[in-house]
């Protein structure tokens, strides 16, 4: 993994990550989301109050460990769950009190899905799987953007393939040029390279940043995987329904750090170079430094639900 | 959304054909009965058309009730026929002649089965519906002619001696021809029509003086004016002038209307217990692959689906299996048609048949019962697929949120357990048509079916248990895991066994009322007859009855003591409904039968039995509002009517029920006092068997009859009975079938959900046949729940019909041996659906499934 960190290099970064919740160009904002399942002593807060804004034509990366809410955050900004408190605004349209006629229209304007299994219809061939999106709301192909897609995600010679026939990169390939064709406002892919070897993770990772460059593809990726999530502009870490974490691109040893002391493994050098290692050293002792890195990680929100580690 | 649906199904090629079949079965079978029924109705058409194509005018009898077609033996007095030649415009006039006889051959009388045997005068050759085409038409005493079916069956030509059962005792006669009836080659069933001269007729059968119709040829002037001409020169209230044209067509129409009303619906009761199972399965097949597709239908959501393109496919799904099945089942049906047809013949109902035709009326009910059962049967799981959330798509082995109603599914089983049990009673008792109550029965039996289907899913899992506990001792693992296998799905494993509980309950109310029946007739002949010996005739009915001539044969038999012919007709009652009357010789009958009298009644109740008093059985009492003291009013088929008073009642609802005169009562009514069956005792001390040979012997002119001690009797009855039932049982076999098919989907559909389970099996170290059996033995212990469900709801059904039944003389038995059958059958079932799931799980490559996504 650390030798290609070294292929982003040109992206890491210590630019601030983090735009304005009001600025105009954030296609995802969301305010005080805080989820609860169940109720009374069973219940479970999977969010605690996440102030979160992510940037048009931005790759951005949810990372944290299990548990630490990352999945319902991503559900709930693409309208697959409801939070129990706070609001989400996607391309402008605030979402949580859509009816669902209303998220039926809004997943087929605005949003795309990649998935960890692909997830494809193993009846239709790559190419009818790829136009599904468009078959199901009765938009005509627009052939160039078609052409152009196939292109890029290599698949000229397969289309006529059946999933049973093509290898798990190129599923995933297929299922990456499915979740473009209809050209979403904000593309969600869910540990996109989960089911892949890391060679045809790292085509599909190029292929989403290709998009993000290109197009200017708006995408958030939920991750495990530090090389995945060092392909991004941004990186947000959560632990226990709050963004601990909020920073530019990394490098996928920064990522790496941080995700151990997130788990309560710290890294030996604590006081290592670079905002992630300090941050890394701070979540190791909180009672220290938590105001300070409260302050950082929260990336200027207005301070409500502050977004701390409990440990 | 379509395209997704039709690759669908056309990937899961076995899954697809076995539903298909589900459903195919009972269109087939309800096609079937329709173009069976169609089949039959063109039959008599083309006799009628046939009989009457020469035929301007027919002057008739008119029965005082009833159709002509069922009139029976009606006349007209001989004075009519110069009446009518003496119209202007007719040409050609036959008096025709007409009258149930028996055809003897080698001195066995001829077995007809049911179909009669009818002796016709030879007509005049302008108004012959005959056509020879062997010898010819007889012409002198003695000489008959018979139709082609009669003739080849028999291997009868032109010349051979025969004999012909008449009214007088047999007659040796010739047959000078052999003929055709109909268009060329059409089946009259098992009929035997037998032509003879106008005098041998009227010698034959009694028919001095009178004519049974008047058959008439006119010219140069229109049928019906011919008709209206002929009306007002005999001017004969008695007597219907129609003209040939309509003859034909009313009697088409009275044929079809009398199968439209017994037959039809009997057999498309068994097409929809057949279509019922189908349903069934359609439910239980698409509910299995919903639920195995979800992230499929998530992943549509995320896309951007709607609910109701999720619905759209599963639906679309459902109409393709519909259409698909529907257009095959109506080809089948024509194969069940005849296979029914065949069925008939088998237990000797041969009926005449026309050809094969497919009417629109039978493609639009097969289409429209076909497509809709698939889709209704469909619905609720295309609507559980929509309620899988887009979430579900992101989610590792996301569940189905339960409906908001599930909770309410234990009360809603027991409200239409509750309504079906209500509906059955209320069609017992109520006093509606016969059609009416049968119908609510039968909804009342289906509301039953589908109360016991929604909480049967309570009890698969301590059935399970019990039912595995002997697998799980003899065959360790491969018992465990099959017995834990069933329990792990209990709606699926119920859905599954109540396709089969479905057809084996109705196999087994059968089964059980039969029984009931069966033991109650013969408990009765046991109980009540007192004679020992039986003469009856070979068909049992009143259409070759013995004349009393051959009574008076029997009596002149020397150890025979004593002698009750006893007659059965119909007859109007109270210008209402018609019931039986039964004509008695009341000082012998008293010693042959044992009556059960009521009210306090006794034997000296038939000694005062006089011509203007009657006995009557309960339920005709009750059916007519009788009671003792009351004076009944009956008609006769020939118009004579006669009062009586009501002197005494008694039970007897299985052979006298209806209302019982003496033979001076009867003569009121009737000319002819034919006996249906002759009761007769032995002289003490004489040889019954001896007595019996003796009697056999006397009854030498009249071939018809045949000689039974009480045993045989019963014995016979109790054959046809069985004969009845198996032809049910080979219907209701469909059913059983397409509930296999649906455990052999199940099982498909559970293997492969459980591809990577079983690969994990394989790799730790489960043998193919341990796999196999695993498998083997979840289909059985299904099965054998299916088989008890239907045991249970079947003897529980026959217990209320019966006991409710009661008075009607049907008590309630359990046949075990059919029951122990029946299970057998489940098991049988259950090991037959196996062998292709287990088939494909034992072949489960262990590699392949360990990386099966």
């Amino acid at each position: 993994m650390s030798d290609s960190s070294t292929t982003h290099q040109t992206r890491t970064g210590d630019e601030p990550a983090a735009p304005d919740p009001l600025d105009t160009d954030s296609v995802v904002v969301t305010r005080s989301l805080t989820k609860i399942y169940g109720s009374g002593d069973a219940a479970v807060k999977a969010l605690r109050g996440v102030d979160v804004a992510i940037g048009r034509g931005q790759l951005t990366a949810i990372m944290g460990p299990s548990g630490s809410g990352k999945s319902t955050l991503m559900h709930i900004m693409a309208g697959l769950d409801r939070p129990t408190h706070g609001t989400v605004t996607v391309d402008g349209i605030e979402i949580t009190g859509l009816k669902e006629r209303d998220l039926t229209q809004l997943r087929r304007d605005k949003i795309g899905f990649i998935f960890q299994s692909f997830n494809l219809l193993p009846m239709l061939n790559a190419q009818e799987n790829i136009v599904l999106p468009l078959t199901i709301s009765g938009t005509p192909v627009d052939k160039s953007w078609f052409e152009r897609l196939i292109g890029i995600v290599r698949l000229e010679d397969r289309l006529s393939h059946k999933p049973s026939e093509l290898s798990g990169g190129q599923q995933q390939r297929v299922a990456v040029a499915r979740s473009l064709v209809g050209r979403p406002a904000v593309l969600f892919a869910d540990e996109p390279t989960g089911n892949l070897d890391s060679r045809r993770g790292e085509e599909v990772l190029q292929l989403l940043r290709q998009s993000v460059d290109e197009f200017g593809q708006t995408i958030i990726m939920v991750t495990h995987d530090a090389h995945a999530a060092s392909i991004s502009d941004r990186v947000l870490f959560l632990k226990d329904g709050m963004i601990v974490h909020d920073h530019g691109s990394m490098a996928s040893d920064d990522i790496y750090d941080v995700i151990r002391s997130l788990e309560g493994v710290c890294p030996a050098d604590a006081n290592g170079d670079g905002d992630a290692r300090s941050l890394a050293a701070v979540l190791c002792a909180p009672e220290t430094a938590a105001a300070e890195v409260v302050g950082a990680a929260a990336g200027g929100s207005d301070g409500d639900g502050p977004g701390r580690a409990e440990r | 959304m379509m395209r997704v649906a039709l690759r669908n199904l056309w990937q899961h090629k076995l899954r697809t054909s076995l539903t298909i079949l589900a459903v195919l079965l009972g269109v087939a079978m309800i096609s079937g009965t329709y173009v069976l029924t169609d089949q039959l109705r063109s039959g008599f058409e083309d006799i009628y058309q046939s009989a009457y194509k020469n035929i301007d005018v027919v002057v008739a009898p008119k029965p005082a009730f009833g159709e002509s077609f069922e009139a029976g033996m009606e006349t007209l007095p001989d004075s009519l026929v110069a009446k009518v030649e003496a119209v202007e415009g007719v040409t050609t006039v036959n008096p025709s002649l007409s009258a149930l006889g028996v055809l003897v051959i080698d001195g066995e009388a001829l077995q007809t089965m049911g179909s009669p045997t009818l002796f016709f005068n030879a007509a005049p050759t302008e108004l012959d519906s005959v056509t020879y085409y062997a010898g010819s038409k007889p012409d002198q005493s003695g000489e008959i002619a018979v139709n082609r079916d009669a003739a080849e069956a028999n291997d009868l030509s032109v010349g051979d001696e025969v004999a012909v059962g008449t009214q007088n005792g047999a007659v040796p006669v010739r047959i000078s021809g052999l003929f055709d009836f109909g268009s060329e080659g059409a089946s009259l069933g098992g009929s035997i029509l037998v032509v003879g001269t106008t005098e041998d007729l009227r010698d034959w059968f009694d028919l001095q003086g009178v004519v049974s119709a008047i058959e008439v040829k006119g010219e140069g002037t229109d049928a019906d004016a011919l008709a209206a001409r002929i009306r007002a020169a005999i001017d004969y209230p008695q007597a219907t002038v129609k003209t040939g044209a309509v003859s034909a067509a009313e009697q088409t129409q009275a044929v079809g209307d009398a199968l439209d009303s017994v037959l039809t619906p009997a057999l498309l009761a068994f097409g929809g217990v057949a279509v019922l199972v189908g349903a069934f399965i359609i439910f239980n097949t698409f509910s299995i692959t919903v639920a195995q597709r979800q992230r499929e239908f998530a992943m549509l959501r995320t896309l951007g689906a709607t609910r109701r393109q999720v619905l759209g496919t599963v639906v679309a799904e459902a109409l393709v299996i519909g259409v698909g099945a529907s257009v095959a089942g109506l080809f089948a049906g024509l194969g069940v048609a005849m296979g029914m047809n065949s069925l008939f013949k088998a237990v000797g109902a041969d009926i005449p048949v026309g050809g094969l035709e497919m009417a629109p009326r039978t493609i639009i009910i097969g289409l429209a019962v076909g497509i809709g059962i698939t889709l209704v049967s469909a619905l609720v799981p295309a609507i559980r697929a929509t309620r899988v959330p887009p979430v579900a798509a992101l989610q590792e082995g996301a569940a189905l949120p339960p409906s908001a109603l599930s909770r309410y599914v234990p009360y809603f089983g027991g409200l239409l357990a509750a309504l079906g049990i209500g509906l059955l009673v209320l069609g017992l008792l109520s006093q509606g048509s016969v059609t009416d109550r049968l119908l609510q029965m039968a909804i009342g039996g289906v509301l039953i079916f589908f109360a016991v289907a929604t909480v049967a899913k309570y009890v698969v899992r301590p059935v399970a248990r019990v039912l595995g506990w002997p697998v799980d001792r003899v065959d360790g693992s491969a018992g465990r895991l099959a017995r834990e296998n069933s329990m792990r799905n209990p709606a699926r494993t119920a859905a599954t066994a109540a396709a089969l509980m479905i057809g084996l309950a109705v196999v087994v109310f059968v089964a059980v009322f039969t029984a009931g029946f069966k033991s109650s007739f013969v408990d009765a002949v046991d109980e009540m007859a007192k004679g020992d010996l039986i003469v009856r005739t070979q068909s049992g009915g009143m259409m070759t009855a013995l004349p009393e001539s051959a009574g008076e044969a029997i009596r002149r038999v020397p150890t025979v003591e004593s002698v009750s012919g006893i007659a059965f007709q119909q007859v109007q009652v109270e210008g209402g409904a018609t019931g039986a009357i039964i004509g008695i010789e009341p000082s012998d009958m008293k010693r042959q039968w044992e009556y059960r009298w009521l009210d306090g009644g006794s034997d000296a109740l038939l000694d005062e039995l006089g011509s203007d008093t009657a006995v009557v059985e309960e339920q005709f009492a009750l059916d007519h509002k009788l009671a003792v003291g009351d004076t009944v009013s009956v008609l006769a088929r020939s118009g004579k009517t006669a009062d009586f008073q009501i002197v005494g009642k008694y039970r007897d609802p299985n052979l006298f029920a209806g209302l019982t005169v003496s033979t001076a009562g009867w003569d009121r009514l009737f000319a002819q006092r034919d006996a249906v069956f002759y009761l007769l005792s032995v002289e003490p001390g004489a040889s019954v068997t001896a007595t019996q040979k003796g009697v056999a012997a006397a009854m030498g002119s009249y071939p018809q009859a045949i000689v039974e001690t009480k045993a045989e009797y019963i014995d016979s009855i109790v054959k046809q009975l069985n004969q009845f039932l198996y032809m049910l049982y080979a219907l209701l076999a469909v059913s059983v079938i397409i509930s296999l098919f649906g455990i052999v989907n199940t099982l498909i559909l559970t293997v492969y959900e459980r591809t990577r389970e079983i690969g994990m099996l394989r790799a730790i170290g489960a043998s193919r046949s341990q796999i196999r059996r695993m498998i083997r033995y979840e289909s059985v212990i299904t099965a054998i729940m299916g088989g008890v469900l239907g045991i249970v709801l079947g003897t529980a059904f026959a217990y209320i019909v019966t006991t409710q039944l009661g008075a009607q003389g049907i008590s309630f038995t359990v046949p075990p041996v059919q029951l122990v059958i029946c299970l057998i059958v489940a098991i049988v079932v259950g090991v037959l659906a196996a062998v292709l799931p287990a088939r494909r799980a034992a072949k489960t490559d262990i590699l392949a499934a360990i990386h099966y996504e």
